[in-house]
């Protein structure tokens, strides 16, 4: 059996005013796997990727990304996240967003090149290179983002609300876009309130709420066993309960 | 050769560049005003100030406080925008070393003030004929000088909740604290006790290590005046190192 892509075991974050968004939080997610997470706003899920990219510090527990402890630099290259928030440089053009990212993942400038364009192509940002975050609509700003998130190869992949706030035509195009980055192989960690969304793309689906894991399973398994019709009857029935 | 570290350099070098109007030539401007308008209309004045001309021994502190508050503001202006626009994630996420995240944000001042320095040198020289006496005491002082003043403006960005914080550090410390450096003046020239008092001001010491540079003379031993600038500045880069070690104020 490989090793998982993420591990959490015990995770636990308590945040400097007391609040406990995570409580002994345990959740393995297979590499190779489309994943989603679902949940209330505050039941943790944000918290969770934080803490899986480093970007709080953990009160307790294990963290480890392909076996490797999530702090090392090892594991941190293994990443790929886009936040739920657009958080672009706003001082940077398309190009040099992508660029800029590729060298602080340590790649080579000419390799930052190859594949920024790469990226821009993929993501029908090429015309765009030189316009600053800024200015870009909406839509092409969630387009760098996940770029962004892409550009150094990550083997896990974390989406953080990927198509909150966009257009119909977009999300169709953004779920296409992960669709094909899953099928090359890559583990995908998505959250999302959109729960056909989480029933149209991901293999396994959890629920959390209060910094807990209520329930994990396929939403064909999670309809059987919380006698739902749909995924929107289960996840009421999860919150209810 | 550590890419992540040059490529955060590099990002904040075009940030400087892009913004060059506000970066570079608006306070190239103002300082070259102070040696123009200070210099010239009171040089006539006031004649000479320990042995050299006023439009001459004012310039050394005029470069002095245009660096610091360049590396001061460029840094935390830096800092407090990548985190309040949370594009700081991008890099705290990376394989980047603390030390790289520190070292790369805090060379954007440096290189703003090193620019600003350069253009003002050229515009002095040939105006006001600023001699440079001890290149090495010189560049050993702007070092100093600019890892306090460029690792102060890291640790100012990390704790600032507004633009407001970050503004009043300059406003209210850093600019009073220069004027009253002997930028302008020999402290020597002070009655008791404001000369004490003089000797209380940590840029103080900065301006008198780079006035040696450039005139070969200071109010204080150059010694003392590297010494303490050297110990405030390794006081600032420990604490700006330990606040990316950590993650205090970066991560929550």
């Amino acid at each position: 059996m490989s090793v998982p892509a993420l591990q959490l075991t015990g995770l636990t974050k308590r945040y400097d005013d007391g609040f406990l968004a995570l409580d002994r939080f345990d959740l393995t997610v297979p590499d190779g796997e489309f994943f989603g997470l679902l949940g209330p706003n505050g039941a943790g899920k944000t918290t969770l990727i934080s803490a899986v990219c480093n970007l709080i510090r953990v009160t307790a527990g294990d963290v480890r990304v392909f076996g490797l402890p999530h702090t090392s630099w090892e594991a941190r290259r293994q990443v790929g996240l886009a936040e739920q928030d657009v958080n672009l440089d706003r001082f940077l053009d398309v190009e040099e967003t992508l660029m800029f990212h590729g060298g602080y993942y340590g790649m080579s400038r000419r390799d930052a090149r190859r594949r920024a364009r790469e990226m821009m192509d993929v993501f029908d940002l090429r015309a765009k290179a030189g316009t600053r975050a800024p200015a870009l609509s909406g839509g092409m700003r969630r387009r760098l983002l996940l770029a962004r998130a892409l550009m150094h190869e990550p083997r896990l992949v974390i989406l953080d609300e990927p198509t909150a706030g966009v257009d119909i035509e977009l999300r169709v195009e953004l779920w296409r876009y992960i669709r094909r980055l899953h099928q090359a192989g890559t583990t995908i960690l998505l959250t999302t309130h959109y729960l056909e969304e989480a029933e149209e793309l991901c293999q396994d689906i959890a629920l959390i709420r209060g910094g807990q894991l209520l329930a994990r399973d396929t939403a064909d398994e999670l309809r059987r066993r919380f006698d739902a019709a749909s995924l929107t009857e289960v996840y009421m029935k999860a919150m209810a309960a | 050769m550590r890419t992540g570290l040059l490529a955060l350099t590099h990002r904040e070098v075009v940030r400087v560049l892009k913004l060059w109007s506000q970066t570079i030539a608006a306070p190239v401007v103002s300082s070259f005003l102070f040696i123009l308008v200070f210099g010239l209309s009171l040089g006539g004045r006031i004649k000479q100030v320990d042995g050299v001309d006023y439009e001459v021994f004012i310039v050394p502190g005029l470069i002095t406080m245009a660096m610091v508050q360049a590396a001061y503001s460029n840094n935390s202006a830096t800092v407090f925008q990548a985190r309040f626009d949370r594009y700081l994630n991008d890099i705290l996420a990376s394989p980047m070393r603390p030390w790289e995240i520190n070292l790369g944000l805090t060379l954007g001042g440096v290189v703003r003030a090193l620019l600003i320095a350069l253009a003002l040198l050229a515009l002095a020289i040939p105006i006001t004929g600023v001699p440079i006496h001890e290149p090495l005491v010189l560049v050993l002082a702007v070092a100093l000088g600019l890892t306090l003043f460029a690792s102060l403006g890291v640790v100012v960005g990390v704790y600032a909740e507004s633009w407001d914080h970050a503004g009043f550090v300059n406003n209210i410390v850093i600019l009073p604290l220069t004027f009253l450096g002997g930028v302008f003046y020999s402290v020597d020239l002070l009655p008791a006790p404001w000369q004490e008092i003089s000797h209380a001001n940590p840029i103080f010491y900065l301006v008198q290590a780079v006035r040696y540079g450039f005139l070969g003379t200071s109010d204080v031993s150059l010694w003392l005046a590297l010494g303490v600038t050297a110990a405030l500045a390794a006081v600032m880069v420990a604490w700006s190192s330990w606040l990316f070690r950590t993650g205090h104020k970066l991560k929550p």
